[in-house]
């Protein structure tokens, strides 16, 4: 079975205004299983957009192969499989989110009461039922956003790319994003997504591909990564010899603390506190901040 | 080949709608008022032999607003997409740049004859106020009229793919309205021209597009004149799909390795 999206050896280059090349991505190699949820992150100016542009085809790579179910990205048969939300959603403004469905919807080569009916049903599922028929220029920020995610879920599509997914979103529309989504990743599709929202990414991937500067720095799955970055401590009193499990040790009055990387470590303090005759106090197991993860990985790869 | 009417439908009834909305036909409405207003006053007076200059009058100010109407919505069109990045959601689906580029020009030419009918309404109903007869030279130049219209969107739509918006605009407005005169001066530059530079002159002549060869005004505005014979008609239709063809394909040349 075809990779969802395979990326191999992607260069993209742009011209600025100046007249000098500047490389967006450089040589970037990837693929996403079909089914799979994975998160695309990167800083401001990583080569995250110019990436998922070369898989839409609005960019041409100036080397290397972007293909999406064993099709060339850009062509309309790759385009057909997938849905897709740019990173900053404008919409005609004259026309009402009906409207913008509908001509999205003739333009997937839908039609008839089929696409109405779709139309209809996804406003509803993205929360805007009592807006449908207002223009999309008095629509706020977060409706737009709301009327791209409903035009990229048209056709039911094989595949979601989306970037910048949660931008202008309030955290009702998040969850109910969220939701969405999770739904998308239960019925078979597979998400390719861009987000700087590091909660919404822990929430949903099974993977996260994490890039600076053009290039691959780091390709990890989400549970073990979970694992890596919980946190482990414990509170007792009483002397137990723990120098050797761990340095980071304090005391507050008669309580110790003591923290840990790893629950094998966890584990061995707790029997060496309770060996040597201490009570414990508290355990606890700790989820790590994907944001620490992310900030320290970069710093370390710049 | 059905499907791809379809699109070119979708993305037409969209730059239509946008149109109707954002009321750019309403400034089109006041001035055809304005003009049915005048002529209904000088009917009213009853000035004796204004018939010509009326007529005259009148398909002047339709030419002219309607190529207005047919360089602004064309020249636009695209930079707006690009500008307002409603370009992506459009391409994201299994449409090609050209099927875009065609499906927008679609659009200018549907707004344009819009205008067009709008306007050419309001005038036959200030000419037949000023009893004026409406004659087949009359239909037949709102025919070619028309057919003109749909050039100039694509000639505005292709400057608009190489130029910004508001130097498309002007390149279309020294072409449309000054057509006549660029070929008035090429014709009197070509007589005392060398041999190399007459075959320059031709060249530049051939590939062109004449836009005054649509316009029927002078004939249509004196009295009695016979209508064109068909093939007339027939020879401006074949211009205008080999020319209209030919600019598109110079605007998609460049549109489809535009990186977006």
């Amino acid at each position: 079975m075809s990779d969802a999206i395979l990326v191999e050896d992607l260069q993209v280059r742009y011209r600025s205004k100046k007249g000098r090349w500047i490389e967006a991505v450089k040589g970037l190699s990837f693929q996403v299983a079909p089914g799979e949820v994975v998160g695309f992150l990167g800083p401001n100016g990583a080569g995250k957009s110019s990436t998922l542009k070369a898989l839409m085809g609005f960019v041409a790579p100036n080397s290397g192969r972007c293909e999406i179910f064993g099709i060339s990205a850009g062509t309309l048969a790759a385009k057909s499989r997938i849905g897709y939300l740019p990173e900053v959603a404008m919409y005609y403004p004259y026309l009402n989110p009906v409207e913008t469905l509908m001509l999205y919807g003739e333009l997937q080569g839908l039609g008839g009461k089929k696409l109405k009916e779709e139309t209809h049903h996804l406003l509803e599922v993205v929360g805007l039922k009592d807006a449908k028929k207002k223009l999309n220029k008095s629509l706020s920020k977060g409706m737009l956003q709301r009327v791209g995610i409903a035009q990229s879920l048209l056709g039911d599509p094989d595949l979601l790319i989306l970037d910048e997914v949660t931008s202008g979103l309030d955290p009702v529309g998040r969850k109910e994003l969220r939701h969405l989504l999770l739904e998308r990743k239960n019925a078979g599709a597979t998400l390719f997504f861009s987000s700087h929202e590091l909660s919404e990414v822990d929430m949903l991937c099974d993977r996260i591909l994490l890039i600076n500067q053009g290039k691959m720095v780091e390709e990890r799955l989400m549970a073990p990564l979970k694992d890596e970055l919980r946190n482990y401590s414990i509170a007792f009193r009483g002397q137990a010899p723990l120098h050797d499990l761990t340095q980071d040790l304090d005391a507050q009055g008669e309580i110790h603390r003591a923290r840990f990387q790893t629950k094998d470590a966890l584990m061995q303090a707790v029997a060496r506190v309770q060996a040597a005759g201490g009570e414990l106090v508290d355990i606890v197991s700790q989820e790590g901040s994907l944001e620490d993860y992310f900030i320290n990985t970069i710093e370390r790869a710049a | 080949m059905f499907a791809r009417v379809k699109t070119y439908k979708a993305l037409a009834r969209g730059v239509v709608l946008e149109s109707i909305r954002r009321k750019d036909l309403w400034v089109v409405a006041i001035l055809g008022f304005l003009i049915l207003i005048g002529s209904g006053a000088l009917g009213f007076f009853g000035v004796d032999g204004m018939q010509v200059f009326v007529k005259d009058l009148a398909v002047t100010v339709l030419g002219a607003f309607s190529t207005i109407v047919a360089v602004m919505t064309s020249t636009r069109l695209l930079p707006e997409e690009i500008k307002q990045r409603t370009l992506y959601p459009l391409l994201a689906r299994p449409i090609s740049r050209l099927d875009l580029l065609i499906g927008k020009l679609a659009g200018a030419i549907a707004v344009t004859w819009l205008a067009f009918f709008l306007l050419a309404s309001l005038t036959s109903v200030a000419l037949l106020s000023f009893h004026v007869r409406f004659e087949a030279i009359m239909v037949q130049y709102m025919v070619a009229k028309m057919m003109g219209l749909a050039l100039m969107c694509a000639f505005g739509v292709m400057l608009s793919v190489y130029m910004t918006p508001s130097a498309a605009a002007t390149t279309a407005f020294v072409f449309t309205f000054g057509s006549s005169i660029l070929i008035r001066a090429m014709t009197s530059a070509y007589e005392v021209a060398s041999p190399g530079m007459q075959f320059v002159f031709k060249f530049i002549n051939a590939i062109l597009p004449q836009f005054t060869l649509f316009d029927m005004g002078g004939r249509a505005a004196n009295v009695g004149w016979d209508p064109v014979p068909m093939w007339v008609m027939a020879f401006l239709l074949v211009y205008l799909v080999i020319y209209g063809s030919g600019l598109v394909t110079i605007a998609w040349t460049r549109f489809n390795r535009r990186a977006l």
